[in-house]
């Protein structure tokens, strides 16, 4: 087909027009697209937040009043001081406790790596441990006790290659781990990845990774460490 | 128009109609845009608007529940609580975490917003980083503002929304994460620079350890005991 100047340029300007629409009509389309979805966004985490701030405040609110209210009452002061310290004593974990629960039990391989097998995956790590707290916890756990140590606050699990450190003291496999609560919650809790990895470990390597449900747990009491550093904040200052 | 050939005018109509189509479709995105657009304003405004809510809310509750703590403090004193008891109460309401404590200490600012960021912080990497700290003997630890005390859980909620003591620590403005430790600071910035700086500095997050005067709140959660029945000895 064969044109001339003028009806060449024409079709090349129609031709330029066209792209150049469209290129418009694909960036305003996703534009469209993510606009809706991108902003509100970063507004939700921070409401939730200061949601269950403010639910968390008044539930400790109720509490102070609650202890002003017995002071008005004229209680007297050494037993509610009595009161006070038997529960914060109860909250820190510095009172033996029994109850309903699950005893887990997880300890190292019987036999050796062989040939290309990962010597890894035939010792239980103290990510493990840690991963089981924190998800036991988070099924309600009241209180949790490994080998016989209460955990508390500022209780450490950290490997010192061929023991892990519980609480200052050397601790080595098997390792129990003891927690009172609702059975039912901290079962369902305890699904997660790492359960079902270990799940395999055993199958494969031979580690132990054994759950029992009990109805009598018995988990003794942590210790007070002193305090050097933190001080308690005066109020008003 | 003596010049035009007959050959040419299908493909200039073709052209002249897919030109029209598109100015049409231009125009209707062009209304969707818009309509989009005042849709999410909207909700943004009444997002807005519950936000400031909430978090008016929040300051009259930590109002109150700093005169409350005044009034009990005065209450006890005005009894004569012994404060050899009371002072065994404040060291173990410090470890319970209901006592907000100060004291010195370091600061962990750690930036995952990087582009050379692969993951960014992950739950097990902030558990790993506290453990480390209580190992290194951090006294009181936070992170965003969330005590840390025996019972906290860290886990995922969704697929990026970090929740501790059951509150998601997620922040849209500023360092996404501050981590206080209380305790000898010296040990500290030992072992966290040991220990989790290189690991962390090697995904590709910016860390930064600050020695400060620390004020850490206290934990608001509750502790409850359905099951557990206290042993007496």
């Amino acid at each position: 087909m064969r044109l001339d100047k003028k009806e060449r340029s024409l079709l090349g300007l129609a031709s330029i027009l066209l792209g150049f629409l469209f290129v418009i009509l694909l960036k305003t389309q996703s534009v469209a697209g993510s606009q809706a979805a991108a902003r509100p966004e970063t507004a939700v985490p921070s409401l939730i937040q200061t949601e269950q701030e403010n639910q968390q405040i008044s539930v400790d609110n109720e509490r102070i009043r609650q202890e002003l209210a017995k002071y008005a009452q004229g209680q007297s002061a050494s037993t509610l001081a009595k009161q006070q310290l038997q529960e914060a004593q109860m909250n820190a974990g510095l009172v033996g406790v029994t109850g309903q629960g699950v005893r887990i039990t997880l300890d190292d391989s019987k036999r050796a790596a062989i040939g290309q097998e990962d010597p890894n995956n035939f010792l239980i790590h103290e990510q493990y441990i840690r991963e089981i707290f924190n998800a036991l916890w988070n099924g309600g756990a009241e209180a949790i006790a490994v080998n016989g140590q209460r955990v508390t606050t500022n209780t450490e699990v950290f490997c010192g290659g061929s023991y892990i450190q519980i609480n200052g003291t050397r601790q080595m496999p098997p390792y129990v781990i003891e927690a009172i609560g609702d059975t039912n919650n901290m079962s369902a809790a305890l699904k997660f990845y790492r359960w079902f990895q270990l799940g395999d470990f055993e199958q494969q390597y031979g580690i132990t990774r054994k759950l029992e449900v009990l109805t009598e747990v018995v988990i003794p009491a942590g210790k007070l460490r002193e305090y050097h550093y933190a001080e308690p904040v005066k109020e008003g200052t | 128009m003596h010049g035009w050939k007959r050959s040419l005018a299908l493909p200039v109509t073709m052209v002249a109609i897919a030109l029209g189509f598109l100015i049409s479709l231009q125009a209707q995105t062009q209304k969707n845009v818009s309509a989009a657009e005042q849709i999410s304003a909207e909700r943004m405004s009444q997002m807005k608007s519950v936000l400031t809510n909430s978090k008016a809310e929040n300051i009259k509750l930590q109002e109150d529940h700093r005169t409350l703590t005044e009034q009990l403090d005065a209450a006890r004193k005005k009894v004569g609580t012994d404060p050899q008891l009371l002072e065994q109460l404040e060291q173990l309401q410090i470890l319970e975490g209901t006592q907000a404590v100060e004291g010195p200490g370091i600061q962990i600012s750690i930036d995952d917003r990087n582009k050379n960021v692969l993951f960014p912080l992950s739950t097990d990497d902030i558990a790993r980083m506290i453990n480390t700290l209580k190992f290194a003997g951090a006294e009181v630890i936070s992170i965003n503002g969330q005590r840390i005390v025996s019972s906290t859980a860290i886990v995922l909620s969704g697929s990026s929304t970090i929740l501790v003591n059951q509150v998601p620590i997620t922040r849209a403005e500023g360092i996404p994460y501050e981590l206080n430790a209380i305790g000898d600071q010296d040990t500290l910035v030992d072992y966290f620079s040991k220990l989790e700086a290189p690991g962390l500095k090697k995904s590709g997050l910016t860390v930064s350890i600050a020695r400060k005067t620390l004020r850490i709140p206290s934990y608001k959660g509750a502790y409850t005991f359905k099951q557990a029945k206290p042993i007496t000895p």
